[in-house]
């Protein structure tokens, strides 16, 4: 190693020339300037007028540390931290996929990643992040422009009261409604249960996800016709979960018309009354029925693990069905497991018209090649394709009579 | 359920046969269609690629496309049923099915036409307006260059317009993709000027532009520079092990053996794989060196082999081979061989390593299947605690049992015969044998239905024993306990390679314990026709691995021309012994 100490030390004593080569050796292999070229290359392009290939080094070493990337914020950072966001800016020169600004918090958050590529995985989502934020602010000034001009127009329009035979309906009015309507819904409504028993499956990203699709289906919910009384059960206080909710939904949170608990869904209902909702389930949901509590599993699961929910179900002793989308859809691609949203709003739609064509719409489209055509056989064979054998794995006792929809 | 006239069990028919739409075709009728079309659309010389590649080695190489595939599917496997898990059997087996195509498209080739000699700049700003809309047209052509491997010229003449029209413009990607440009033609002395302009320019660089410098100078004279930006690397992230791998080439290169292993030994502890032309140049630059300390260092390289079940490719092959044979004042000969089903090796006759586990292997073995396969980390997932412990009961009930079959999978083998008929006929076969059988299956295999027939079930369970699970369990976790527990003589029968169980194991180690375990004790069908005689596949009964005796090596290793599939085996071998 000896050799390239020494070699360090010629380096930091002549810090833009790295290679004070040991006289005459590397000289002659190593043409700078187009007058030293060896003549055969010189030659090279006849047909062309002499063309200085190697003048362009000059130029290039002759802007000294034009692009020096920027400097680390704050003497504080340590060299690994300072060295990570030259290697970020080095990247976004290299037209990689890397955000321009890196707020501390994500930055941190790039340290923190283990490996090259999660670092890459992370620096990507914040990069699109960044461009979708960079068009949408685009996007708000051309509309804002728009409207001033067309005020600027309009100027001499009349602005003052008109003669309506009906005030104008604020978004304040439609809240107060729905308000009215998830109070009904909260005494009289069917119950909706979301079990929140998955947070130490999930990652990060998942429980995010996870949460805006639960703030989606309670949404969703609220501007029903007919709401359901939503359920979070199994919700921890000070949990995951809860922490993400609150943060979500603000101080609306403790204002909300749902009911939110800590307790398991067999302790609110009766066994007997539960249905949990899961994509691995053997039976095949035929009917709605407004006499049960729908339980959905407010799972996301990126990696897939299989059977999570079904386990869960079966631990608990609870009748499960699945949605019956192999029967009416032809499935292209993609799991059968839906997220949070189109499952609720599929069960508000079949609980409204009964009509499973109508509620399978919110299956996304990409899914699915269109609806089976069963209009050319008669009902009854339909249904006796499904036979009531297929129900044998439900556990025992949660089988009561015959459903209705047959 | 009520009775519908015949016309309506034939729309019945139809309805269950079109239900599930836009499946593919089950693979007897894919085979025949896609080799009918694979052979209508190419011409049959250059039928698929892989043929070809099998083929060659034949004096015959321009025979017709399926005859070719028969030689070529013979030349590598002799018997039609080779074992499971030996190198190249999933490849025969999906070209038995037809699902293998070969690679499937040809790429089209660039519609630009590159400049073949250094432009001036009028002819660039020409080329530049044909390309108008190219958005970045330096970097655009710069990359086509690359992908051309166009000369060094062209691409400095391409700078030197940049450069001229604005110095400023000359960007760093740009710079970096000539920087790819001269690593790949090997241009010591560009690279050297390059290196000077980004360190004049940037303060630090990245991991892309560090591992090309370091590719590029590792060969020159300048190599110990390599080092040092091995260090920045080293800074940010962990090095890759091409970076490493070219260090150690250019330490090779000037004789610095010592400084290579140490880079070596770093490289191992930051857990990285050493590339196979890294370990490869350890050995070449060992030739007919009398070096004890150097001997041991890379008969470590072997052992490091065989602790990860590393399988080397053909040209480190022979290059160990070549190592040993120049050891001097040792008489070590080298062959290429295989290894006879018994186990004895063709060339010395010595046999190889047997595939049984150890008493405290199996133990360890059979107590992670329980506890990670089957139970997991929720046993409500597989099945249920109740079944669970009727099903323990029931196993230590029983006598061991010699063989365990996988109902369902056996079942299902022939999907034109009646399942129930596919499964009785597998059972009284073995049960002629006079073996102790026990047959899992589901609790729906049980309830009479058109494809089980409930005296045929009852004839099953005459002839072995039999557990059925709930529906809505797997069977497949309890089949490897009931094998496992049953000791080592005991089989299973399965077409299953049950990779989604070994990838419930937590370390490669257990891992690497269950695939030896498993090569030993799966029985596969290599042919059943209904009423015919059952063949299984021939089992292993040596472990493929890099062994020694002391005075000889045995080392399996990959040929060039086959593929292997990650659950595979080699079945080629290198065998070292030394003449007394």
């Amino acid at each position: 190693m000896s050799a390239s100490a020494v070699l360090l030390r010629l380096l930091s004593r002549r810090p833009a020339v790295p290679f004070p080569v040991p006289l005459g050796k590397g000289q002659a292999s190593r043409p700078r300037h187009a007058s030293s070229r060896p003549p055969k290359e010189e030659t090279g392009p006849p047909a062309a007028e002499k063309l200085d290939l190697d003048g362009w080094k000059e130029a290039a070493r002759g802007d000294g540390r034009g692009e020096v990337p920027r400097t680390a914020p704050g003497g504080r950072e340590d060299a690994a931290a300072a060295a990570t966001r030259e290697f970020i800016e080095m990247w976004r020169l290299l037209g990689k996929e890397v955000p321009e600004h890196i707020s501390e918090e994500q930055f941190h958050a790039v340290l923190r990643c283990p490996s090259k590529s999660a670092k890459k995985k992370y620096l990507k989502f914040l990069f699109t992040k960044e461009k979708r934020k960079k068009a949408d602010r685009a996007r708000k000034e051309r509309k804002r422009a728009a409207r001033e001009e067309e005020a600027e127009g309009s100027e001499d329009a009349e602005h003052g009261p008109k003669n309506t035979f009906l005030r104008r309906i604020y978004q304040k009015a439609m809240e107060v409604q729905w308000g009215w309507r998830a109070a009904q819904a909260m005494t009289f409504g069917q119950p909706l249960l979301f079990d929140m028993a998955y947070e130490h499956v999930m990652t990060r990203v998942e429980l995010e996800n996870a949460v805006r699709q639960l703030l989606e289906s309670e949404g969703w919910n609220r501007r029903a016709a007919d709401p359901f009384h939503i359920y979070f059960c199994n919700l921890r206080p000070g949990g995951a979960y809860h922490r993400e909710l609150v943060e979500r939904y603000g101080g609306k949170w403790d204002r909300l018309l749902l009911t939110a608990t800590d307790k398991p869904p067999v302790d609110l209902f009766p066994r007997s009354d539960l249905v949990y909702l899961t994509a691995d389930s053997p039976n095949v949901m035929t009917a709605f029925r407004p006499d049960r509590a729908y339980v959905v599993g407010s799972l996301v699961d990126r990696n897939i693990q299989k059977g999570l929910s079904f386990a869960h179900a079966k631990r608990m002793n609870v009748a499960t069905e699945r949605l019956p989308l192999d029967r009416y859809l032809n499935w292209d691609a993609g799991g059968k497991n839906l997220t949070l949203d189109q499952v609720t709003r599929i069960l508000m739609s079949v609980k409204d018209s009964g009509n499973w064509e109508e509620a399978l719409r919110f299956v996304p489209r990409r899914k699915h090649s269109g609806f089976v055509d069963a209009s050319a056989y008669p009902r009854e064979l339909l249904d006796g394709l499904r036979k009531p054998r297929a129900k044998a794995g439900a556990p025992r006792g949660q089988r009561r009579g015959k459903t209705a929809g047959l | 359920m009520t009775f519908f006239p015949a016309p309506y069990w034939q729309g019945l028919r139809v309805l269950c046969a079109l239900a599930p739409r836009g499946r593919p075709p089950p693979p007897l009728f894919s085979r025949f269609y896609s080799s009918k079309e694979v052979r209508g659309a190419f011409p049959t010389a250059t039928s698929s690629p892989d043929n070809g590649k099998t083929v060659s080695p034949l004096p015959s190489g321009a025979n017709s496309g399926k005859t070719g595939e028969r030689k070529g599917g013979g030349k590598h496997h002799p018997s039609v049923s080779h074992p499971l898990f030996s190198a190249g059997a999933a490849k025969s087996r999906s070209r038995k099915l037809g699902q293998d195509q070969g690679p499937a498209s040809v790429f089209l080739e660039d519609s630009v036409l590159l400049p073949a000699k250094p432009l001036n700049s009028e002819e660039w700003e020409k080329m530049k307006d044909t390309w108008k809309t190219q958005k970045n047209f330096e970097n655009w052509m710069m990359k086509k260059m690359i992908k051309n491997n166009s000369p060094l010229d062209v691409a400095k003449s391409l700078l030197a317009w940049v450069a001229k029209r604005n110095s400023s413009e000359l960007g760093y990607s740009l710079l970096i993709h000539y920087l790819t440009l001269c690593v790949h033609q090997k241009q010591t002395a560009e690279v050297i000027d390059l290196y000077e302009i980004l360190r004049a320019r940037y303060r630090c660089l990245e991991s892309g532009a560090y591992t090309l410098l370091i590719r590029g100078l590792s060969h020159s004279d300048h190599w110990r520079e390599s080092l040092l930006l091995l260090e920045k690397v080293k800074k940010i992230i962990i090095p890759s092990k091409t970076n490493y791998g070219d260090c150690i080439e250019g330490a090779l290169l000037h004789q610095e053996m010592d400084l290579a292993w140490d880079l070596y030994q770093e490289m191992l502890g930051y857990s990285l794989t050493p590339s196979w032309s890294t370990l490869r140049l350890f050995f070449e630059t060992g030739k007919g060196s009398n070096d004890g300390q150097l001997k041991d260092k890379l008969l470590d390289i072997l052992v490091y082999l065989r602790d990860h079940q590393m399988y080397p490719e053909e040209s480190f092959v022979q290059s160990v081979k070549t190592w040993f044979e120049s050891i001097p004042g040792e008489r070590w000969k080298g062959q290429f061989t295989t290894v006879q089903k018994s186990g004895r090796c063709s060339a010395c006759g010595k046999n190889l390593e047997s595939l049984h586990l150890s008493p405290e292997e199996y133990d360890f073995l059979k107590e992670k299947i329980m506890k990670d396969v089957i139970e997991g980390s929720d046993q409500f997932r597989k099945t249920s605690p109740e079944e669970l412990e009727k099903y323990k009961d029931f196993v230590k009930r029983h006598p061991p049992f010699d063989i365990v079959i996988d109902g369902l999978n056996v079942a299902n083998m022939k999907s034109k015969v009646r399942q129930s008929l596919t499964l009785l006929n597998v059972v009284t076969q073995l049960a002629q044998k006079n073996l102790k059988l026990l047959v899992l299956g589901r609790k729906h295999m049980l309830y009479g239905t058109a494809s089980w027939r409930k005296q045929e079930m009852e004839a099953v369970q005459k002839n072995a024993a039999c557990f059925f699970t709930e529906n809505t369990s797997e069977d497949d976790p309890f089949l490897l306990y009931a094998t496992l527990h049953s000791g080592n003589h005991c089989k299973f029968v399965t077409q299953d390679l049950l990779r989604d169980h070994k990838a419930c194991l937590p370390d490669a180690l257990t891992r690497r314990l269950f695939f030896k375990w498993q090569q030993g004790h799966q029985l596969a069908f290599s042919s059943y026709s209904a009423g015919n005689r059952i063949v299984f596949q021939p089992v292993l009964s040596y472990d493929t691995l890099v062994q020694t005796t002391g005075d000889s090596w045995h080392i399996p290793y990959d040929e060039n021309l086959v593929e292997r599939y990650s659950y595979e085996v080699p079945t080629k071998w290198l065998c070292l012994c030394r003449e007394h």
